[in-house]
């Protein structure tokens, strides 16, 4: 129905719609009347730009025109559009991994933030250990510099359809001329892989396996092979041993992955039993270092004492020499045949028959402790197989070389043969997850996820299977050997899929695979039963061992790993390069190490320049031919006559500048023998300026800091004694009394009772000076990285270190007065350490001062105490007088002397995206001129006080922990909360151990120290 | 006006002056031209300032880091200057309070100098607590200002803020007193001034100075109220400086005779720095009848007796190392742990410098002998540097822990920057010698007829007192000026 209605607007268009159709007319202006005011050139003249208005609009276009040419800094950090579901911003997420990188193997926990995994621990639920190496690892996921980042051939990016394509084209090519290839691989202990590298060999009958550890242990593998008829490693339970001798295996780091764990579970003095371990070594390891008796015996040596070893166990009579260590041997002898089951000998030299008498002398023992049952899995390499592949390579006859997470052209003595082979083969694939010079040189390079952004299996001994998961997208276009390897074989499955079939089916036993997954391990039952074979003539085996020693002449070197790049895989990472070596406090350098009695025949010295630094000068060594110019470093406790040099360093592909530090000393390392005789060493001119962290070795007498006691001691005596005591606290006068110093007090006490109150306690006796605190404190606090030249003069940034002391040649005061000494010869004595010394290790991090020196100095109170106990740094505030460090008398306080961050003069993590990705957002990056320092983590007990309070619970005991404390595997570092009487570390605070550094100075520390107990009064 | 002074005591004021030959005598440097000598000494002043400048520019764009500074040793080279600059300023406010309170005449003719030299060194003891700073662009933190980052206070308990206190009052308590004095002096400039500009200059600077009995009245109690003001500066300051070492708990800092030693010390600096200036000034604006080998006398004796404690204080501190039995006392800088360690090269210039050149004092000869006393003076100047270097850098070279013991060597920017305020304190001095008058002549004349050698001599001859312009010049004044000009 039509209506005729009428709309309306307005009051206006109502009545009187005219006013409307002009307004309507004008809605918009057809053109801009540019003439009116341009048009008339007249008027433009005329109009009068006065000088004022002249100025007034070339200022302010020459403000708009530079305001607008001004950016602000972009930040390229996007907020989650979608939020994931398993994401909390600010909420940290763990996953349980493992590492498998084939040198280091460790059940760990990844710490997540954002989907960007920021740090390592070890999975205690899993037995898991982590070192320094283990821990950094995190900070090697994202090197921008060497991470390989998209597929290539011939250096040029190729698709990986593409690259699938021409190598499996290839591969066929080869299968069906029977033209060998190989697969060359590290340790990878990965069951799963195994088996699809099994029948990735079934579909290629041509192609062979070889493992290749560039730090071999081969020697043990293959004894076991000899003697038990498998090519694993054997498993020492040292917590189950009284007597642990040793020669120059060094257990403690890297010899078989590592026993630090074991050990020192059989080194509680509270139970009333330690192990009595002595060690047999020419260099000082970290292992001679915690030794009860340590013998200085070179390598040579170490082997006959071996054989002397073997005749007074077994009653033999092979042929031997007599080495200074004979009355040693002979005392040990006795002890172990006493000690019988619960005993057992290592040796560390890389050599098929050392291993097999060590082995030999632990049977006659019926050692328990020395395990072939339950073996280690992580040192598959064969030394045998390697070289046979290199002479093959070198003669032509490999037509295809596939390598993956390998670089012999870096790590093998054979070096220049592999690169001339390499040249010879018609296919070489490359796939890793690093750029290296063996990358450079194959044709193909596919580039493999870091551990951290892979799939995959370890089986760690045998009974441990451990699981490894992806914590972030690959950062990079990277695909898996094992993927690629499935792909090849012509599997469409995914590794993924593969794993989990493959681990439900063998391994879980019916468990469930999230379960396992989630933990991060499953425990297997062992199977095999353990078959003595005992074919092996041991006489012929000493006999060949005494002739190819009793050969040794000139230096004697031994090749050794050090506790900061290990095989040299990580040498790229910054954190690894400025940790300080635990024994020479050294970092970014290796050295030929050297007695002091050598030293001084051939002319070298260190000295001490005025800025603190130290010098050391250039040797040359020559060994089978090959020649190196080395700096010396002067080790205390070296054997005369052997030389130790560390392997893992010199290598330069790829790599930063700053990081292309040391000598490549797998040169040397000829048959992978850690062990090289004939060396000769020549002084050349020049000097080494090398980074210590420490210039004074020893104590110098001042035995209040660092106290030991030995187990007699311990047991028998009281701490408190006033003349043999071994715990005894400061003494001052108060009112003409003698009191203990921590019984007065110049101020009233704060009410400490309320709340939380952390302490921290470090056992003296189960630190074995590892460093994975360190390293662990370095990634949870963003501490920042200087470089060489910074840590050299002494501007390190650790807020944990570890200090090492020496004996001196006389201890105490009262030893120099009963000598006779003057008091310049005292001085002397105290400052210089033995030729042989005792090894003390001390973690030193802010000591949370209940009175802190610190805290009163300040000017502007940037550092005040804490509620809780903690001595807390204001950066903000700071100003940066430095009055607070130089009042700490445990000078652990750390000065921003530079801007670290986003400063190309420190090129390190901090300067790059990748880099920073690994920063903990919990804690911020400082700026210069601010101090910092250990904060106690407060970030860590906020959170887990936060989290119960959010589930309504007070906090669980034993719940609070510390970056070092959950790093310390040996259980070394207990944190807590004393006003928790359940918390561990409130009884450790009552120990008749405990005592805190300088006392007599009254500073109240909130961390304690228990006394270092040796088992030195035994045997 | 003056008093009665023994006539075997020896003239202040050598010479048949009258008061106008004192008037024309302190107005020449100002009013005359420079010479090239002053220019040289200007413009290499200049140069060493400028370089200072240009190295605490590149310190504060870049990072302490560029100083040989490290993670044991905090303080070097930065609050070793500060101290001995702090110390120098000590003489001045000694010699303008101390000795006005104990109405010693001989103060008047080195009393500006001195003080303009407080002022000049406490200037440049000032610049390096701001910028030893990591973040200077802070530095107002340190000061108790009302604020609004959430009722931020400094800390009281920090004798890093009672150095704050303690200089910020020294310079400004010393910088009144000085100008107060200065006031006739600048009046007198003012109404001899010709041009223009220059007397409305000195007009501004005399506040208005008339000179009439009432401001002579109110000019004596000023200054005896502001004597009696400093005089307890002369103690507080170094004693406050001394508590940055001796409240804290470094072996080798924490020591209580640190006050008194401090003190001394710092007079025994300042009157070795007033030496060395006047050595060169009485002879570079012809003030040699003003500045007399009496005033050198008293001075070297002044610094005997300060010298004296602080070599008691030395003997003290290596006794009570040795004493405590204290394995940590073992490398304080006055030990043997010091005397063989790496700093004994500045162990031994401590104590040759210190202690055994200033020995020769006792000597008569060499105390009343200009070069000799200059040459002393430029030893005790370094041992001082020494004595301040020793207890910072090897104190904290040898902390607690031997695990931290390090060592220090400056970097160029440390150098530049010591070097730069030596050229700033003489950039200063020398504008100050052209523009100011360097002596306090009002006073000097107060002394003239009393303390004259002409008036002393007529009055042992027991001639009555003359207007001096009167006197034909004698032959025994020239005797008397020739004698002054051997040296």
């Amino acid at each position: 129905m039509a209506s005729n209605k009428k709309y309306w607007k307005s009051v206006e268009e109502l009545k009187d719609s005219s006013i409307v159709e002009t307004l309507s007319k004008n809605e918009s202006v057809g053109e801009i009347t540019t003439d009116q005011f341009l048009g008339d050139k007249e008027t433009l003249e005329n109009s009068s730009t006065s000088r004022r208005d002249f100025l007034k609009y070339v200022g302010f276009t020459t403000a708009a025109a530079s305001l607008a040419a001004c950016e602000g800094p972009v930040r390229k950090s996007i907020p989650y559009v979608v939020k994931p579901n398993d994401i909390i911003a600010g909420v940290a997420d763990w996953y349980a991994t493992s590492m498998a990188d084939g040198y280091d193997f460790a059940n760990v926990l990844v710490k997540t933030r954002e989907g960007r995994p920021i740090q390592i621990m070890p999975n205690k639920e899993a037995n898991g250990t982590t070192s320094a190496r283990v821990q950094a690892s995190i900070l090697s996921l994202y090197d921008e510099k060497l991470r390989l980042k998209e597929p290539t051939k011939s250096g040029e990016p190729i698709t990986w359809s593409s690259a699938d394509k021409d190598i499996a084209l290839q591969l066929e090519g080869f299968k069906s001329q029977n033209k060998p290839v190989v697969l060359l691989t590290g340790s990878m202990a990965s069951p799963s892989t195994e088996q699809i590298i099994s029948e990735f060999l079934n579909v290629f009958p041509n192609t062979k396996h070889v493992v290749y550890d560039a730090v071999s242990e081969s020697g043990a593998a293959d004894a076991m092979l000899a003697m038990y008829g498998k090519r694993e490693l054997p498993n020492y339970h040292l917590e189950k041993a009284k007597t642990i001798v040793s020669f120059g295996a060094d257990f403690l780091s890297d010899f078989h992955g590592g026993f630090e764990k074991s050990y020192v579970n059989g080194r509680k003095p509270e139970t009333g039993e330690m192990s009595y371990h002595v060690q047999f070594e020419s260099n000082m390891s970290l292992t001679g270092a915690n030794a009860d008796k340590r013998v200085v015996l070179k390598p040579s040596d170490q082997v006959f004492a071996l054989l002397n070893l073997y005749n007074a166990i077994t009653g033999s009579n092979v042929a031997s020499k007599s080495t200074p260590a004979d009355a040693e041997v002979k005392k040990l002898a006795k002890e172990l045949r006493e000690n019988g089951s619960s005993s057992v000998v290592m040796t560390g030299l890389n050599d098929k028959n050392a291993q097999l008498i060590a082995f030999a002398i632990n049977e006659a023992l019926q050692s328990n402790v020395f395990d072939v049952l339950n073996t280690l899995q992580i040192r598959q390499g064969n030394d045998a197989e390697v070289a046979k592949l290199i002479s093959d390579m070198k003669s032509g006859n490999i037509a295809g070389l596939l390598t993956h997470n390998v670089d012999p052209i870096y790590s093998s003595s054979k070096s220049a043969d592999f690169i001339e082979g390499i040249e010879k083969v018609e296919l070489s694939v490359a796939l890793s997850s690093e750029n290296s010079a063996t990358v450079n040189a194959s044709m193909f390079v596919l580039p493999t996820p870091h551990f951290l952004e892979s799939w995959g299996d370890t089986q760690f001994d045998s009974i441990t299977y451990g699981l490894m998961q992806p914590t972030i997208q690959p950062l990079f276009n990277t695909r898996q050997l094992q993927d690629t390897l499935l792909k090849w074989s012509g599997n469409s499955t995914s590794y993924y899929d593969y794993l989990k079939a493959f681990a439900t089916n063998n391994v879980l036993d019916g468990g469930s695979w999230n379960t396992a997954l989630h933990n991060g391990y499953f425990v297997r039952t062992i199977s095999d039963k353990n078959i003595f074979n005992n074919s092996v003539s041991l006489s012929a085996v000493a006999a060949n061992l005494y002739n190819v020693t009793q050969k040794a002449s000139g230096f004697e070197l031994n090749l050794y790993t050090k506790t900061s790049l290990g095989d040299g895989k990580q040498a790229n990472n910054p954190w690894l390069q400025e940790f300080p070596d635990p024994i020479t406090r050294t970092s970014w350098d290796n050295y030929l190490t050297m007695s002091i009695a050598d030293a001084k025949e051939l002319g070298f010295s260190n000295p001490v320049k005025d800025n603190g630094a130290i010098n050391g000068d250039y040797a040359k060594i020559s060994v089978n031919g090959k020649e190196a110019v080395v700096p010396v470093m002067i080790q205390p406790g070296q054997a005369k006559g052997s030389v130790g040099l560390a392997l893992g360093f010199g290598k330069t592909f790829g790599l930063k500048e700053e990081m292309q530090v040391g000598v490549n000393a797998y040169s040397f390392y000829a048959d992978s023998n850690n062990i090289q005789y004939g060396v000769t060493i020549e002084k050349v001119e020049g000097y080494h300026e090398f980074a210590c962290t420490q210039v004074q070795k020893t104590i110098a007498g001042r035995h209040d800091i660092l106290k030991v006691a030995s187990l007699k001691e311990y047991k028998t005596v009281d701490p408190k004694d006033h003349h043999h005591g071994w715990n005894k606290p400061a003494y001052v006068s108060y009112d003409h009394q003698e009191v203990e110093a921590n019984t007065i007090d110049l101020w009233d006490e704060h009410n400490r009772e309320l709340g939380h109150h952390f302490n921290l306690s470090i056992d003296l006796t189960s630190c074995t000076g590892c460093g994975a605190c360190v390293v662990a404190c370095h990634a949870e606090n963003n501490v920042p990285v200087v470089g060489k030249r910074e840590v050299r003069v002494g501007r390190d940034m650790h807020w944990l270190r570890i200090d090492r002391y020496y004996s001196s040649t006389v201890e105490t005061r009262e030893d120099a007065k009963e000598l006779g000494l003057s008091r310049g010869e005292t001085y002397e004595a105290l400052e210089t350490e033995a030729e042989n010394p005792e090894v003390t290790f001390q973690p030193m991090m802010c000591q949370h001062c209940n009175h802190a020196p610190c805290e009163t100095v300040c000017p502007v109170a940037a550092t005040t105490h804490g509620r809780q106990g903690q001595n807390q740094m204001t950066y903000n505030r700071c100003v940066g007088t430095r009055y607070c460090a130089n009042n700490c008398p445990y000078r652990v306080r750390r000065f921003n002397w530079f801007e670290y961050a986003n400063n190309n003069q420190f090129d390190f993590n901090m300067n790059n995206q990748y880099g920073k990705m690994v920063l903990n957002p919990d804690v911020v990056v400082r700026g210069r001129g601010v101090m910092e320092k250990c904060s106690m983590c407060i970030q860590m007990t906020q959170a887990t006080i936060l989290e119960a309070k959010k589930e309504g619970r007070p906090v669980n005991t034993d719940e609070f922990e510390t970056a070092c404390s959950s790093a310390c595997t040996t259980g070394s570092l207990v944190f807590g909360d004393v006003n928790n009487k359940e918390d561990k570390v409130t009884t450790l605070t009552k120990d008749k151990r405990a005592y805190n550094v300088l006392d007599y100075l009254q500073t109240k520390p909130n961390v304690i120290y228990q006394v270092k107990i040796k088992n030195t009064n035994e045997a | 006006m003056s008093h009665y002074e023994a006539p075997i005591r020896e003239p202040l004021v050598l010479g048949d002056k009258s008061y106008h030959d004192i008037t024309e005598d302190i107005a020449k440097p100002i009013e005359g031209k420079a010479n090239k000598n002053w220019y040289m000494a200007f413009y290499i002043s200049l140069a060493a300032m400028l370089w200072g400048f240009g190295c605490i520019f590149y310190t504060v764009g870049t990072g302490i880091g560029v100083w040989g500074l490290n993670k044991n040793i905090g303080w070097a080279w930065d609050i070793t200057n500060f101290v001995w600059w702090v110390g120098i300023g000590h003489a001045g406010t000694l010699i303008s309070a101390v000795l006005l309170l104990f109405r010693q005449k001989w103060r008047m003719a080195i009393n500006r100098s001195a003080e303009a030299m407080t002022i000049f060194a406490v200037f440049q003891a000032g610049l390096f607590p701001i910028i030893h700073m990591g973040r200077p662009w802070n530095a107002y933190w340190v000061l108790p200002l009302p604020n609004q980052f959430g009722s931020l206070w400094v800390n009281f308990n920090s004798p890093l803020l009672w150095d704050v206190f303690a200089i910020s009052t020294y310079l400004s308590v010393s910088l009144v007193f000085w100008w107060t004095g200065l006031l006739p002096d600048f009046a007198m400039i003012r109404d001899r001034a010709v041009k223009p500009f220059q007397k409305k200059i000195y007009a501004l600077l005399s506040f208005g100075w008339s000179g009439r009995a009432k401001d002579w009245q109110r000019f004596e109690e000023v200054s005896l109220v502001l004597a009696g003001l400093a005089t307890p500066l002369v103690l507080s300051v170094h004693t406050i400086v001394s508590m940055d070492f001796a409240t804290s708990i470094n072996p080798g800092w924490h020591s209580t005779i640190f006050p008194p030693y401090f003190v001394a010390g710092a007079i025994f600096s300042g009157f070795a720095m007033v030496q060395t200036l006047l050595g060169i000034m009485r002879k570079v604006t012809n003030m040699e009848e003003y500045i007399t080998r009496l005033h050198v006398e008293y001075m070297n004796i002044v610094i005997i007796l300060t010298g004296g404690i602080v070599a008691v204080a030395y003997a003290t501190e290596f006794f009570i190392a040795w004493y405590t039995g204290s394995p940590y006392e073992n490398y304080t800088y006055l030990s043997v742990g010091a005397a063989t360690g790496p700093y004994w090269w500045a162990f031994w210039s401590l104590l040759i410098f210190n202690i055994f050149i200033p020995q020769l004092l006792w000597f008569k000869k060499i105390r009343r002998s200009f070069i000799w006393s200059f040459i002393i003076s430029i030893a005790i100047n370094i041992g001082m540097w020494f004595e301040r270097f020793d207890i910072i850098a090897i104190v904290l070279s040898k902390g607690h822990l031997p695990s931290t013991w390090w060592r220090f060597e400056p970097t160029f920017v440390d150098v530049g920057i010591f070097i730069g305020t030596i050229g700033f304190f003489f950039v200063l001095f020398l504008l100050y010698a052209r523009t100011f008058p360097v002596i306090a002549q009002a006073e000097v004349k107060t002394i003239l007829k009393s303390s004259g050698e002409f008036y002393k001599k007529r009055r042992a001859q027991g001639i009555p007192s003359k207007p001096a312009i009167v006197v034909a010049k004698s032959v025994s004044k020239e005797a008397n000026s020739d004698k002054n000009k051997e040296e």
